[in-house]
């Protein structure tokens, strides 16, 4: 008998050294499908595995925990990690391979399954297997407005990338595996990126996805005269401003402060939402918050089903108070 | 040089999302499709932006033909909005199905490229606003065995010593990045790169004349199985958001802002 073919978690960390983003999440998910087709799971990491690597990855269920160390993989370069990921899956055979979400993985996830000629599903929310060993997988489309469930049949394999906020990470039942590590050869010595950077990207201050609070700004602020009302109350809470697409489109305020779907997927602890109607494309990047505060003048307002606190009310005459409230 | 630009007919995203927020958005009976049928079907927005990178490029000075291609039951329409806007070619690649499988749609497209003379830059949207997939122009560029480069807000034409390349200005979660990159290669366009150009009058007219090319999977000679699915739409449906917000008390915006920032102590949500 063949062996089934195994689930594998592909990460890596976006800055050397750090835990690779959604790695939990997109071990839960592949421990769930792995099991539910009665085969194992693989955590593939490239570059260097995070400090609490093996206990993460036992936490979460993984059979073993592949690695592909090598000089080349130091910084992210699409055209070279195609090719360890490429070589990898051609090798180990998987069914599935599931990404999280982001910049790079967009970049890459496609990219892998068109030279697998694998089948490739993005903005994932879930994947769920039936009885005859069929997936079934849900995706979010209209930024979010809808989600649509796919069938995947009729490829050999998989690409799948997990969205950041479609489910909790949760440890596998029946408590930790041990799982063992592979270091994975790859041979990347005459591998080049064919695009040259010729100026790199200069983060100019912190970062909105790394931070801890955001406090946004939309359409009800009235005007750009009053975003600095959104600046005044971040800062006061130690937290950074952004805003909805709306106002990066009329130009109050830069495109790097715009939060959502075609702009920052954020994960803060506190959000709070002002004059944000609270449409599914916004939502797609702030609602992995783990808290959410909306004020909105319209008790009606989408934002709302979303968020924990609210007040209902004129943004602009709530904020001055509670830059007063926060700073006492 | 040509350059082909990829289009992709849409709903009104904007339309959608109205009908969202007011919680009125209904799929039919087939399970599948948005009841809406009053909603516009037009152009997906980042693509008219990629079509407008185009437009930016002959307007600079290149000397290109520009073509736009789009698969679809009946892209005459959005075709047409491209002919209008500037393109010197357009062609329709059939497909009954309404929403064909990204895999299909790329494989049709690369063998379309291939097939018609080949292009020096390829531009694509990042994303269509109703999938949100982006994963054709990936598909293209592994297809085709040429690079990619994403979400791109400038683009520029390199020319030198019969070399061509561009400079590519991308924005990314650090900020803009400027990357060069020798053609072919593939370009997505993000929204960064401003608002697009409205047709005149006299280009709408002239456009009305313009056929596009059809092109099928038999003229492209691609077998049934190649263009066998992958990734098959079953059905449709609208979230449900589980609403447990706490509205916080007061009479006055001072009351209710202190009675938040108390709240959010409370819970540690803040110190």
């Amino acid at each position: 008998m063949t062996e089934a073919k195994p689930v594998v978690v592909c990460t890596w960390s976006e800055s050397q050294g750090e835990f690779p983003v959604g790695a939990e999440e997109a071990l839960t998910l592949g421990r769930k499908v792995a099991n539910a087709l009665g085969t194992r799971l693989h955590w593939l990491v490239l570059g260097t595995l995070p400090e609490t690597g093996m206990e993460t990855a036992g936490r979460f269920g993984a059979d073993g925990v592949d690695q592909i160390e090598d000089a080349a993989l130091e910084a992210f370069s699409a055209d070279v990690y195609l090719n360890a990921l490429a070589g990898y899956c051609r090798q180990e055979s998987p069914m599935l391979v599931v990404f999280s979400q982001s910049v790079e993985t967009r970049l890459v996830a496609p990219r892998l399954a068109g030279r697998l000629e694998a089948g490739v599903l993005m903005n994932g929310v879930d994947i769920v297997a039936g009885d005859d060993g069929g997936l079934q997988a849900t995706a979010s489309a209209y930024g979010g407005d809808t989600q649509v469930v796919y069938e995947l049949s009729g490829a050999a394999c998989y690409v799948f990338a997990l969205a950041a906020n479609a489910l909790q990470a949760e440890p596998a039942e029946g408590g930790p595996t041990q799982p063992g590590c592979r270091s994975i050869s790859s041979d990347l010595g005459g591998v080049e990126d064919r695009i040259r950077v010729v100026e790199e990207a200069r983060t100019e201050g912190p970062r909105l996805e790394d931070a801890d609070v955001i406090v946004s700004g939309g359409r009800g602020l009235g005007g750009p005269e009053n975003y600095g009302l959104i600046e005044r109350l971040a800062e006061a809470l130690g937290g950074l401003a952004g805003a909805s697409r709306p106002l990066v489109d009329e130009g109050w305020v830069d495109s790097s402060q715009q939060v959502g779907l075609t702009g920052k997927i954020t994960r803060p602890a506190l959000y709070l939402a002002a004059g944000i109607s609270g449409a599914s494309q916004h939502m797609a990047g702030c609602s992995a918050a783990k808290t959410i505060v909306a004020i909105n003048k319209d008790p009606d307002a989408a934002i709302f089903r979303y968020a924990r606190f609210g007040i209902v009310g004129d943004c602009l005459e709530i904020l001055p108070e509670l830059i007063q409230a926060a700073k006492q | 040089m040509r350059i082909v630009v990829c289009v992709k007919e849409v709903l009104d995203p904007d339309a959608v999302n109205n009908y969202a927020l007011a919680g009125r958005l209904e799929i039919g009976e087939d399970g599948k499709s948005l009841t809406q049928t009053t909603i516009p079907r037009l152009m997906n927005g980042f693509d008219e932006q990629a079509l407008e990178a185009a437009l930016r490029l002959r307007d600079a000075g290149a000397e290109c033909r520009i073509g736009v291609v789009s698969v679809g039951s009946d892209p005459a329409t959005i075709l047409k909005h491209a002919a209008a806007l500037g393109a010197d070619e357009i062609a329709a690649v059939m497909m009954e199905e309404p929403s064909p499988d990204y895999h299909v749609v790329a494989t049709l497209l690369s063998s379309y490229l291939s097939t018609s003379g080949g292009a020096d830059i390829i531009l694509c949207g990042r994303q269509a606003s109703d999938d949100d997939q982006g994963v054709v122009p990936a598909l293209i560029c592994e297809a085709l065995g040429i690079p990619l480069v994403t979400n791109a807000r400038a683009v520029e034409l390199m020319q030198a010593a019969g070399e061509t390349a561009l400079r590519i200005t991308r924005v990314t979660p650090d900020g803009d990045e400027v990357v060069e990159v020798s053609c072919p290669a593939v370009v997505t366009v993000s929204n960064e790169l401003g608002e697009p150009r409205y047709p005149t009058a006299a280009k709408k007219i002239a456009a009305r004349r313009m056929k596009p090319e059809i092109v099928t999977a038999e003229s492209l000679s691609l077998s049934a199985e190649k263009l066998r699915p992958r990734v098959v739409a079953l059905r449709q449906f609208v979230p449900t958001v589980s609403g447990n917000c706490e509205f916080v008390d007061g009479e006055t915006p001072a009351e209710l802002a202190s009675a938040l920032i108390a709240r959010l102590r409370q819970e540690s949500v803040i110190s």
